[in-house]
């Protein structure tokens, strides 16, 4: 028996059993979860032994929650409670959500603008970071009972060009669902993987990831087993949907303008149009016949269509070879990952800038989660990781607001994590105590034009003469790619600590409180009993008020009718967006406002059947 | 075990010239990876994982320094205790100082459409090689330690990268980025 155990640090623990671990890709359009089955990695299948989960939402009035498939088909026949691509909303604001081609279908929950923005289901208000945990949830059910065990942890794999405020919200989808989070591994960066330990090769190889909603360009080199991201660049707004949308906007103009404004029939369009591209992949050409409208679409007419969205491609990838300082000479291998990448538009493209055709022999749609999978093998402690390395870089760079509203790059984009950079500041007045700091990402110039991610203040700085305080700024980019900041005055050695936050991030608290509400099944149930009990209740009262109105209308002021009957008003708009606390406090409000005149009616009524004075009945009050 | 208390040439087990082996540089980089990175630490303490970032992000930012021929210089300069943070205008040649304003004139006056494009190639590749010239200046007088003129050419260096960069934030805007 051993009485010891030493542990050299970087030596490697004795080896434990075999822990459960899976790698995910969570996608715009589709979803899948891999894991390593008797040493090799597998796509896990559903029941119904396909792969791929629709990323796709409906949540139903009964507090079902549908995820797949069924939800897809679901989602032309009950538009507004459907959610699909919501990949494309985590870490945006309400008014860039808004703005997005396929927002138009939605509504959005007016009191949850200041925090996540969310939308409007039949069962209650839903923010991106919620939708994307259902589906993660859907994912760990699927890999447990295919495993046969609790997951120990997950690598979930996020565009290369996510922003800090995208990877946090994924992070905090996972936490939400119950998933411990082992990496966020840059997409590209897993396709990479998953193709170079396949290949074996060695040399500069690009990836090129056209997903359903998300583009990213990766430049790596694949060295002894090291793979070293060089640099990277994408577009989180552009993907296989824009092409979709593309093409309906295209058929739209030709089509009866009146018919296809509906919610549920840009949808068919949408599908439509996503049909059509899929034939376009096998055909030349192909017959158009929707809603009455006949035509014909040529791949040439396609590729016009898309002109522009292709354009964006290429020159990100121009930018990508540039920020490594490569040309396009330099790169042995083109690989093609997402779902895509299968249209000849955009193979014709990438063979066309680079001098050589992409490889096509692996499944652009698996290869993500395979190297996902490889990754969460190694990070559990299943698989030694001798055999291979990953180097990533922070794809936006990293800066601070300085005077006029300038940003000052403190990491620049493509910078190899973990990363720490320090920066020494300075006061710029007499007995200066106080400084903010405001921490950016992006590219551009001023401040506006980047995303804010924190604003902060150190306080506690010794009173001095302007200039003679010193305070060091240290930014770290951790490997998830995630930033923390801390400040401290040199002097005195006081010293602040911040894990950014992303503007619409959840805090801890919030994040705790939608936890327990997620355990507890029960109390889903619960909720929506509550909702349905409050919906009537409600509409009682509603009712009730009108039929008095009708009755002695005379008897209220104008003015008293109309404050009425804007809280109902308010009333009925809560009702529609089911939230049965605000239901409640409405209804008691409208039953204080209207309590005087039930009172006067109360009056008029008995004076009527008794003929007697007000002084001398009990007054009656609800 | 590397410690952030090695200069950045210690590190690699370098000498701390200018002119450095590229590939030494590269192999000695994949080595420390190897032996720091994060990953290797996913089943460590927290204690572990935490010294595994430390030390990691100092390889990270050594290497960067050092293959990057403009840090490299400045990196030297700094471990000679020469201030390379302020810059006087005697510590630059006026020549140099007033054909980098015209070019700079010059890439403002350029049509604001791809048609620009094959100039700044042409003016990105003068740049390049007046680099090169530049790089190979500053081994030199480095190494004869002359510190003041190497201080100069270093100065110089930024001049023209910050031209270069110019250069190339002209192309992206022209490429609609």
């Amino acid at each position: 028996m051993a009485l010891l155990q030493i542990s050299e640090p970087g030596g490697k623990p004795a080896k434990p059993a075999h822990r459960l671990a899976v790698g995910i890709d969570l996608g715009t359009t589709n979803s899948l979860v891999s894991a390593s089955c008797g040493g090799k990695i597998e796509i896990l299948p559903d029941d119904d032994g396909s792969y791929l989960l629709p990323s796709v939402v409906r949540y139903r009035a009964d507090g079902e929650i549908i995820v797949g498939n069924e939800a897809k088909q679901s989602a032309a026949k009950d538009p507004g409670n459907t959610i699909a691509s919501v990949k494309r909303w985590l870490g945006k604001s309400q008014t860039e959500i808004a703005a997005s081609d396929h927002a138009a279908r939605y509504q959005f929950d007016p009191d949850r603008e200041q925090q996540a923005p969310a939308l409007v289901t039949a069962a209650g208000s839903k923010d991106p970071v919620q939708v994307s945990a259902d589906i993660l949830r859907s994912l760990v059910e699927r890999a447990e009972a295919c495993l046969k065990g609790k997951l120990e942890g997950a690598v979930i794999t996020v565009p290369a060009y996510f922003n800090d405020a995208q990877r946090q919200q994924t992070k905090d989808a996972a936490q939400l669902a119950g998933v411990k989070v082992l990496r966020l591994l840059n997409e590209p960066t897993a396709a990479a993987v998953a193709y170079g330990l396949d290949s074996k090769e060695q040399g500069t190889v690009v990836v090129f990831d056209l997903g359903g909603g998300t583009f990213d360009v990766s430049l790596l080199s694949l060295r002894q087993g090291v793979f070293e991201v060089l640099a990277t660049g994408g577009d989180t707004a552009l993907g296989g949907d824009d092409f979709d949308q593309a093409l309906a906007d295209y058929l739209r103009a030709r089509i009866d303008k009146q018919a296809s404004e509906e919610a549920s029939e840009l949808v068919v369009l949408h599908q439509y149009a996503n049909q059509l591209k899929h034939d376009l992949g096998e055909n030349d050409s192909v017959d158009i016949d929707f809603n009455g409208y006949r035509g014909s679409l040529s791949r040439a007419e396609f590729a016009d269509i898309c002109e522009p969205l292709v354009k964006r491609t290429i020159n990100t990838c121009r930018r990508v070879l540039r920020d490594a300082g490569k040309t396009t000479e330099d790169i042995d291998n083109i690989v093609l990952v997402g779902g895509a990448t299968r249209m000849p538009v955009i193979r014709e493209a990438v063979a066309d800038y680079f001098g050589k055709a992409p490889l096509t022999d692996i499944d652009p749609d698996k290869a993500v989660a395979v190297g996902a999978g490889i990754q969460a093998d190694v990070l559990i402690g299943n698989k030694s990781s001798d055999d291979f390395l990953l180097l990533d870089v922070n794809p936006l760079s990293l800066g601070i607001e300085t005077m006029g509203e300038l940003v000052e790059k403190i990491i620049p984009r493509n910078t190899t994590i973990p990363v720490a950079k320090a920066q020494e500041f300075t006061t710029f007045k007499d007995g200066q105590t106080a400084m903010s700091l405001h921490v950016v990402q992006g590219e551009r110039e001023l401040v506006s034009d980047c995303r804010s991610l924190a604003r902060f203040e150190l306080r506690g700085i010794p009173p001095m003469v302007a200039g003679a305080a010193k305070i060091r700024v240290t930014f770290q980019v951790d490997a998830d790619g995630l930033l923390s900041v801390i400040a401290e005055e040199l002097s005195t050695g006081s010293k602040s600590e911040i894990q950014i936050k992303p503007s619409y991030g959840l805090d801890a608290d919030t994040i705790e409180q939608m936890l327990q509400a997620s355990h507890e099944h029960a109390s889903e149930d619960r909720d929506i009993r509550a909702l349905r009990e409050a919906q009537i209740e409600a509409q009682q009262i509603i009712d009730a008020i009108y039929a008095a109105i009708d009755a002695d209308g005379e008897l209220l002021e104008e003015s008293e009718k109309a404050s009425i009957e804007a809280a109902i008003a308010e009333l009925r708009g809560a009702m529609q967006e089911s939230k049965p606390i605000r239901i409640q406090e409405l209804s008691e409000e409208l039953n204080r406002l209207s309590g005087d005149f039930a009172a006067r009616r109360m009056d008029l009524h008995i004076r009527s059947l008794q003929g007697e004075s007000i002084d001398s009945v009990e007054p009656i009050g609800k | 075990m590397i410690s952030t208390d090695q200069n950045f040439f210690q590190l690699f087990d370098l000498a701390a010239h200018f002119e450095i082996d590229a590939d030494a540089l590269d192999a000695r980089y994949r080595e420390l990876q190897n032996e720091t990175h994060p990953d290797r630490f996913s089943s460590g303490t927290e204690q572990e994982k935490t010294r595994a970032v430390q030390l990691n992000s100092y390889l990270n930012e050594a290497y960067a320094t050092l293959k990057s021929p403009l840090q490299r210089a400045g990196y030297l300069l700094k471990l000679q205790d020469v201030e390379i943070d302020r810059v006087s205008q005697q510590d630059l040649d006026m020549d140099l100082l007033m054909e980098q304003m015209q070019l700079r004139e010059k890439i403002a006056e350029l049509p604001n459409d791809d048609s620009a494009l094959p100039e700044l190639e042409k003016m990105k590749k003068d740049v390049l090689s007046k680099l090169e010239q530049q790089r190979e200046k500053f081994a030199r007088d480095f190494s004869a330690g002359t510190i003041d003129v190497a201080k100069r050419i270093f100065h110089e260096m930024q001049f023209l990268h910050k031209l270069l960069s110019e250069i190339e934030e002209g192309e992206e805007h022209r490429l609609g980025y």
